[in-house]
């Protein structure tokens, strides 16, 4: 999506000089600190946006929104990237997970909260018409953050219409500075300030004041009008005596005295939302459409620049509005005007405004077309929403005679979440193709072929979600059957659909066969994120197979098709570090683990937020630094995004695991009472963990034991360890063998050092002339590995590595600063030594470095 | 009551040219002359009455009233 951001709404606009000072506005502004927010509430031509743009610091986060951030994908992505530029660091990992699928506004905001709660600077963030993106899910999120403001974000609303947002509560908390159209509006004193050496008396000021009330637009045009006028009285009193719209009338005044050409040029460029040279050309069909911009922004007429460097313009929106109605007044058809529009933005490679211009000439077919061709660019870069939106310009009856672009909606809804009525649009496009084929219209009839096997996938999809895993299996196979050979994508989707079906049910086999076969598809179509994505899946499933070299592997092939750049390769080296962990090489693990953290966040998948802390706090446990796995796991807990796999691995049981180890039994059997008691592979962590629960409660866990080992013989990987925990609780040797045999070529060793002193005594018993045996002992005998110390040049003093350990915690800034009962200022004055001294600017960063320079486990 | 199709009258203040009938979809305008200006005509729905009170919003033309009309009873309804 970043390469997508139309740039010039992430720009300040530059104010004009010379306009009225109006020190009573500022001071109020001023006011940002303990202000929740500031709204700028007023109709259009109040001048809202030169008020806040003066408001805004400079290197503030502005956004100027548009319609299509109503899609709450568009408006935080433009709202995160804003804040990221700001402050660099601070939404990456956010902006991460948005981009990669659904997630939870509440979990994405929650991360860049965090970080910002302890920002050693402050950040001033402008949403400007923001009524142009203003709905129920926008708000949602906006209502989260208000509710969680930091203090060192200062936000301010411009809009055209109060937000729906808890006004109501700020206000009543004191929490609001609010700037109304009454504020705004220009007194007397402003109004005369305005036509300062025109050469008005202060009859004429008064007037205008009165007939204007002080509405800047009015005033605004009034000063165009009177340029170069003689009689500026006798213009004046006509404009006092009639009572036609005031900008309407203004308008009129400003046209007439203008030459033809440029008067035919504001109204025909009127209808596009931003001008630049070429596209004027194009719409007017005459050439200097670059000069013709500059020019009117040297006479002020009616143009705000958008960039700074004199590219993109757009019109006054109230002008806008003006000039589009007088152009349909007098024109009544426009239609060629924007069939030229959409020609040049479909050249220009925007096929939305494409789109916009070709259904607002009447061209559904065209936009039909235009939308058909765009829909595979857009699944790939996940903006299904952009396509959903198109389902309500293009009339059905021309969706039904086209069932490539039928299946491309069918495609949108789903990623929307809007299921009712698919199934009934799968039977109409089954309709279609069934009837006479020149009946139906495909732009790419290549595409054609491939909708049958579609149609059963999206069948498998929605059986899936409706809980029905058998169904999907079916019709999964149906797809697969039928797809036509090359059709990559499509064979991939049907199989991860089938694997994740078997997964639920615990057909491993089955599941991991479906991931390999998506797995390669994917290759073969060259999307090699998504190959990472299946492979952690994949070296998953193996791991529970007990193929521990297979899965290695898997995660070793998948980085050498990409190599570090891409995202998910991060995901490769925390998957890598498992493996390590598992054999007992914490060095190598922690190596793993560093990689991964160099590569960034755009390396990430969106569940490696979780994973890598995860991963970390097996190491520290490893080590024996049981409090600070304990606080990686909660901060893990925090990051954690679920995607539509089974969460086989639940993070509050490996939580569980820890405070079994801490010797805390209450806590650990506060969370055991919440795992159901139904034995099923998805629930087998859990039980496996309770089993070892038991086990440290002097409880019988034989049987439990027992029952779990009879159910997992096809999963290598969890029979091994109930191996291991028979073998103790029932002081079982012929278990403990068995363990031994399986795990022996894999190399495992961790799952019996782990277990400690009893462990080591069976296995010396047991075996003592086995080299397997001989080296797991090694193992466990070596010294606790000892983290390389601290080697800052300018080492953090004990009240700074303090604030660290409670940056790696999920507190915001306010409860950092309770904790260690300072201000939040002594909070964000340490946060930033600290991160100088890290070389770092960000929580994030903080964090993961200190992990690295081993700071945080004492 | 039927949420669909209906004929309404919207009362502004201020002049309005009749040419901007074709910019409010066709509504017919009328001066009044007491200074404000009626827009009437058949909206398809709530969103197109929604679309429509917008679209006076974004001109900053204050607004009077919003009334729905029964076609067969010339007289205005309270909505």
């Amino acid at each position: 999506m970043a390469g997508l951001l139309v740039e010039t709404k992430l720009f300040r606009p530059r104010t004009r000089p010379g306009l009225v000072d109006r020190p009573r506005l500022d001071e109020r502004l001023l006011r940002k600190d303990g202000t929740g927010l500031t709204l700028v509430s007023a109709p259009a031509g109040f001048g809202k946006t030169t008020l806040v743009s003066e408001w805004a610091s400079d290197g503030a986060a502005w956004v100027s929104l548009e319609e299509s951030d109503q899609d709450p994908v568009a408006f935080w992505t433009y709202v995160l990237t804003a804040l990221d530029r700001a402050a660099p660091g601070v939404a990456d990992d956010a902006l991460t997970v948005l981009q990669s699928g659904p997630a939870p506004i509440e979990t994405i905001l929650a991360s860049v909260l965090n970080e910002l709660s302890v920002l050693p600077g402050e950040i001033d963030l402008v949403l400007d018409d923001y009524h142009l993106a203003d709905s129920l899910e926008i708000s949602r999120g906006m209502t989260y953050l208000l509710d969680h403001l930091p203090p060192q974000l200062h936000l301010l609303i411009s809009t055209r219409a109060d937000p729906a947002l808890p006004l109501a509560r700020l206000r009543a908390r004191g929490e609001l500075v609010e700037v109304r159209a009454a504020d705004l509006r220009f007194t007397l004193e402003e109004v005369s300030s305005y036509f300062t050496g025109m050469g008005l008396d202060a009859d004429a000021i008064a007037t205008l004041e009165e007939r204007t009330e002080g509405w800047i637009a009015a005033l605004g045009l009034a000063a165009l009008s009177l340029r170069g006028r003689s009689d500026a009285t006798g213009f004046i009193n006509d404009f006092a005596g009639d009572d036609r719209y005031i900008v309407d009338y203004l308008v009129d005044e400003v046209l007439d005295r203008e030459p033809a050409q440029v008067r035919r040029f504001l109204l025909e460029t009127s209808i596009v939302d931003r001008l630049t040279g070429s596209l004027c050309d194009a719409v007017t069909g005459q050439p200097g459409g670059r000069a013709m911009l500059e020019s009117l922004e040297r006479q002020n007429l009616f143009v705000v620049p958008l960039d700074d460097r004199r590219q993109w313009y757009r019109y006054h929106h109230l002008f806008a509005d003006v000039l589009r109605a007088r152009l349909l007044a007098e024109r009544g058809d426009i239609t060629d005007l924007h069939r030229r529009a959409a020609k040049w933005y479909d050249d220009a490679g925007d096929t939305v405004a494409a789109v916009h211009h070709a259904v607002a000439a009447g061209d559904v077919d065209h936009a039909a077309d235009l939308v058909e061709l765009a829909v595979p660019a857009l699944r790939r870069d996940r903006q299904e929403a952009t396509i959903r939106r198109w389902l309500d310009d293009i009339p059905e009856d021309v969706v039904r005679r086209r069932p490539v672009l039928a299946i491309g909606f069918v495609g949108a809804l789903m990623a929307s979440n809007e299921f009712p009525g698919v199934e009934q649009r799968l039977q109409d496009i089954e309709r279609q193709l069934a009837g006479p084929a020149d009946e139906l219209v495909v732009v790419d009839r290549s595409e054609l072929e491939r909708l049958p096997s579609a149609i059963e996938t999206y069948r498998a999809a929605l059986d899936l979600i409706a809980g029905h895993p058998p169904g999907t299996i079916e019709h999964a196979a149906v797809a697969l059957d039928l797809a036509i050979p090359g059709d990559d994508l499509t064979i991939a989707a049907a199989s991860a659909l089938s694997a994740l079906a078997s997964w639920a049910g615990g057909d491993i086999e089955s599941a991991h066969r479906g991931y390999a076969a998506a797995a390669a598809g994917l290759e073969r179509a060259g999307h090699i994120s998504d190959v990472l994505g299946c492979s952690v899946t994949l070296a998953d499933l193996e791991m529970t197979q007990g193929r521990l070299r297979q899965a290695e592997a898997t995660l070793e092939r998948a980085l050498s098709l990409a190599g570090d750049g891409i995202r998910g390769a991060s995901d490769m080296y925390v998957g890598l570090s498992r493996i390590a962990w598992e054999r007992n090489d914490l060095d190598a693990a922690t190596d793993y683990l560093r990689r991964a953290e160099e590569l960034g966040a755009a390396s990430d998948l969106p569940q490696n937020p979780y994973r890598w802390r995860l991963a970390m706090a097996r190491i520290r446990e490893a080590e024996g630094h049981l409090d600070s796995a304990l606080n990686l796991l909660d901060a893990a807990i925090t990051v954690y995004v679920g995607d539509f796999s089974p969460n086989v691995r639940p993070l509050t049981a490996v939580r569980a695991r820890l405070l079994i180890r801490q010797g805390d039994l209450s806590a650990a059997q506060e969370w055991a009472d919440s795992v159901p008691d139904e034995l099923s592979y998805l629930h087998e962590y859990e039980h496996i963990t309770a089993a070892r629960l038991m086990m440290a409660q002097r409880k019988d866990a034989v049987p439990l034991l027992e029952r779990l080992r009879a159910a997992a013989e096809d999963r290598t990987g969890s029979l091994i360890e109930i191996l291991v925990l028979q073998a103790l609780a029932g002081r079982d040797p012929a278990a403990l063998e068995r363990a031994l045999t399986l795990a022996e070529p894999e190399g495992y060793v961790r799952v019996f050092v782990a277990e400690g002193e009893p462990m080591l005594t069976m296995l010396q018993r047991l075996r003592p002339a086995s080299a397997y045996v001989r080296r797991l002992l090694d193992a466990a005998r070596q010294p606790t590995r000892v983290s390389t110390p601290q080697t800052l040049l300018d080492p953090l003093s004990d009240r700074e590595l303090d604030v660290l350990r409670l940056l790696t915690s999920e507190l915001d800034g306010p409860s950092i600063a309770r904790e260690l009962v300072v201000s939040l200022n002594t909070v964000r004055t340490h946060t930033k030594h600290i991160y100088t001294k890290l070389g770092v600017n960000n929580r994030r960063a903080a964090i993961r470095r200190a992990h690295q320079l081993g700071l945080l486990t004492r | 009551m039927n949420h669909e199709s209906a004929w309404y009258e919207i009362r502004l203040h201020g002049r309005l040219d009749p040419r901007w009938a074709a910019w409010f979809d066709g509504m017919t305008l009328r001066t009044h002359a007491d200074g404000t200006t009626v827009l009437h005509g058949p909206l398809a729905d709530q969103a197109a009455l929604h679309g429509l009170l917008q679209r006076l919003r974004d001109l900053g033309l204050p607004l009077l009233s919003v009334d729905r009309v029964d076609l067969d009873q010339p007289q205005r309804k309270q909505s």
